[in-house]
């Protein structure tokens, strides 16, 4: 097995500048806001370093942006990586705060040899603008170990990677503090030196954990990984160093979100119809924009359009401090067929059950229903609403002898406020419902209002005139 | 000429006063013989927004549609209510012959949900006929309606009050409804694409309750004591 290493030295300044359109000194500042974390190419050539206090840096260089690390926020841009990375390996594994560890040994057949595996994954990082410390190692710990001195190489040579290994210093072999001291006093200055010991020795004046990290770097003990698997949707955030207050300025990030939701749309061969955009605010509630397509669509251009007029349409409520895509729903792609060769059946069924399922994806699955006669005399309880099902009986029922009803029946009874001025046909006795306790006991007819409407009027057993239905 | 004017009249899309142009567009019949006469022949247009102005329901504005109705949901296509102001009764619709696996009722909270799914419905090929019930509508949302109806080709009805009538309308087709004497419903052309308004004709729709027409009044003398109770 071959592990494939990618070190990101400084992801959270990555992530924040590309999404920036001017490119100015940019630094990540320490949770307290004292010390500077780490500092972008344009900040260093100002005098700014990691480590640096940050009043300092300021004053070294006035106009740095500043951004406040948060685990949260690496820990998910970390995940959006290992989602891009995932289109060239299976085998994926997170190694926060800041790596990712890939499973390249079986790839080499696929890619044409591990320098291909190689360049694939520089040309992405490339692409997007990530700076990353990639090494290959025997071993995850081997790995990332070379990958964090950056003195990484494409080769699958074991006897070369143990000889970069052993000139490794204690420091770098990822050794703790005391173990490193101890070592030390010994007179163990690098890996190399650690390793030509007898194992028993090292775990018997050392410690057994020593042993096992030392075995681990080696590959003579197991170090099982388990595989990271992406999530069913795709979200991409964008921060933002200033607050953005124009929304044509938020399409500058929202395009490249888009692009590289396009390509991944491409890449699992699904189209969505519904786009969650979020643009968080620093005091009030996030606004949520929905974004509806009229059928599925996988194009970053038409998705950018529709953001573009809802934008026009709704001015921002405030500033926006960041902004995430969100999308939940795929749908499986399909090639375009004009002509079936059974005909057009086949279209329309897809063709129903799309508009279907896109006005229940927005109204809710209640707001369609379907309407059938129930068997009961009592006229509430002669009909149900049902959930919308293709039909497929071909056979329908007589229901030709079925009494006289009105086709608008009220949503319940309502008091008849005049005295119908023409009465044709009743009474028609229904009573029923003793056996479920809901009791109907109504003499109905059928009257002709004053306003000329044809009514359904009944007459309750209580002395209670009341109009049920319109014959519409 | 110019061809482009040739197309234009014969398109019936502009009206010319003067002349009656059998247009060529495509239609469903209504179903009632007189009706189809007073609207030159053809009936409810597809692919175009019909209004129905009327007061209240219970008038036989339901039975202007049902032959349509039966035609329509028997042939594979669906129909649509959205936003009825009634429940559709389903024992008197399958009493009349209408397939209820072709029926879909659909209710929406607001204004823009409404004109969205009735956008999606017009646009469906699988739609046959749309009866929508809207609120208030703007002139603008009427167009944006009626752009929506060119795009497929299915009848769309709009139950709308009579006080529109005085409005002006993108809709082809605008037909008042109003009772009449002797249970018949009188339908008043307001619009029609391609010819004169203002044709009116009387439908007799006793049928919708077996009545068979009797002079008014009074059949049953109802157990009535002057004053409803």
């Amino acid at each position: 097995m071959l592990w494939l290493y990618l070190h990101f030295p400084h992801l959270l300044l990555d992530h924040i500048r590309r999404s920036r359109e001017q490119q100015g000194a940019l630094a990540v500042v320490e949770g307290s806001g004292q010390k500077v974390i780490q500092a972008c190419p344009e900040a260093q050539a100002q005098g700014v370093q990691a480590g640096m206090r940050l009043k300092t840096a300021i004053s070294l260089a006035p106009e740095l942006g500043m951004v406040r690390a948060d685990h949260q926020q690496e820990a998910r841009i970390l995940e959006d990586q290992a989602r891009w990375l995932y289109r060239f390996a299976a085998h994926i594994v997170l190694v926060p705060p800041d790596g990712l560890l890939a499973e390249v040994g079986s790839l080499q057949r696929l890619y044409g040899g591990l320098s291909a595996v190689w360049q694939t994954v520089e040309q992405g990082l490339n692409e997007r603008q990530l700076n990353a410390w990639v090494a290959i190692g025997h071993t995850p710990l081997a790995a990332r170990l070379i990958a964090r001195t950056g003195r990484g190489e494409c080769t699958a040579d074991k006897g070369h990677i143990l000889r970069i290994l052993g000139q490794m210093s204690l420091l770098a072999a990822g050794f703790d503090d005391k173990t490193r001291t101890r070592l030390q006093r010994i007179g163990l200055k690098t890996f190399g030196e650690v390793l030509a010991l007898p194992p028993n020795e090292l775990a018997r004046r050392l410690s057994p954990e020593t042993l096992a990290h030392a075995q681990k770097i080696q590959g003579n003990r197991a170090d099982p990984q388990t595989p990271w698997q992406p999530p069913h949707y795709f979200r991409q955030q964008a921060d933002f160093v200033q607050e953005i207050e124009q929304s044509q300025s938020l399409l500058f990030p929202l395009q490249r979100i888009l692009s590289e939701f396009e390509e991944d749309l491409c890449w699992r061969q699904q189209d969505t119809d519904s786009l969650l955009l979020v643009l968080k605010h620093r005091h009030q509630e996030p606004t949520r924009l929905r974004i509806r397509t009229s059928g599925p669509e996988h194009r970053a251009d038409a998705f950018l359009n529709l953001i573009r007029l809802r934008l026009e349409q709704h001015p921002l409520r405030a500033p926006v401090i960041s902004l995430v895509l969100l999308v939940k729903r795929f749908l499986g792609r399909e090639a375009t067929t004009s002509q079936d060769l059974l005909g057009e059946t086949q279209d329309l069924n897809e063709a129903w059950h799309t508009l279907i399922s896109r006005l229940q994806a927005r109204l809710g699955d209640n707001a369609l229903r379907q309407l059938t006669p129930q068997a009961d005399h009592r006229p509430e309880r002669a009909w149900s609403a049902s959930e919308v099902l293709r039909g497929h009986n071909n056979r329908l029922p007589d229901y030709t002898q079925l009494p006289r009803r009105p086709l608008w029946l009220l949503k319940g009874p309502q008091p008849l406020t005049e005295t119908p001025p023409v009465w044709f046909s009743g009474p028609e006795r229904i009573s029923g419902g003793w056996w479920d306790g809901q009791r109907v006991h109504r003499d109905y007819y059928i009257a002709q209002l004053a306003s000329g409407q044809l009514a359904w009027v009944f007459r309750d057993v209580r002395d209670g005139w009341f109009v049920h239905g319109w014959f519409g | 000429m110019s061809e482009i004017l040739n197309t234009l009249m014969q398109d019936a899309r502009v009206w010319q006063g003067h002349q009656h142009i059998r247009t060529v567009q495509s239609a469903e019949p209504t179903g009632y013989q007189v009706l189809d006469n007073q609207l030159g022949g053809i009936g409810w247009p597809k692919g175009a927004l019909s209004e129905c102005l009327l007061d209240t329901p219970g008038i036989g504005e339901l039975h202007l549609l049902l032959p349509l109705m039966q035609r329509l949901s028997h042939s594979g296509k669906t129909v649509f209510w959205i936003n009825p102001p009634h429940m559709p009764y389903a024992p008197a619709l399958a009493r009349e012959g209408v397939n209820l696996d072709q029926v879909i009722l659909i209710d929406t909270e607001d204004e823009g949900d409404f004109l969205w799914t009735l956008e999606n419905c017009l646009r469906s090929p699988v739609t046959g006929l749309v009866m929508a019930w809207p609120g208030k509508l703007v002139a603008r949302e009427v167009r944006r309606l009626q752009l929506a109806a060119e795009a497929g080709s299915n009848v769309c009805v709009l139950f709308r009050e009579r006080r529109y009538a005085e409005q002006n309308s993108p809709a082809a087709l605008r037909l008042e409804l109003a009772p009449g004497d002797q249970q018949d419903l009188t339908v008043n052309v307001l619009k029609r694409r391609g010819s004169w308004p203002g044709q009116c004709c009387s439908l007799a729709m006793n049928q919708r309750a077996d009545l068979a027409f009797r002079e008014s009044p009074r059949v049953v003398q109802g157990p009535w004591s002057g004053r409803a109770g």
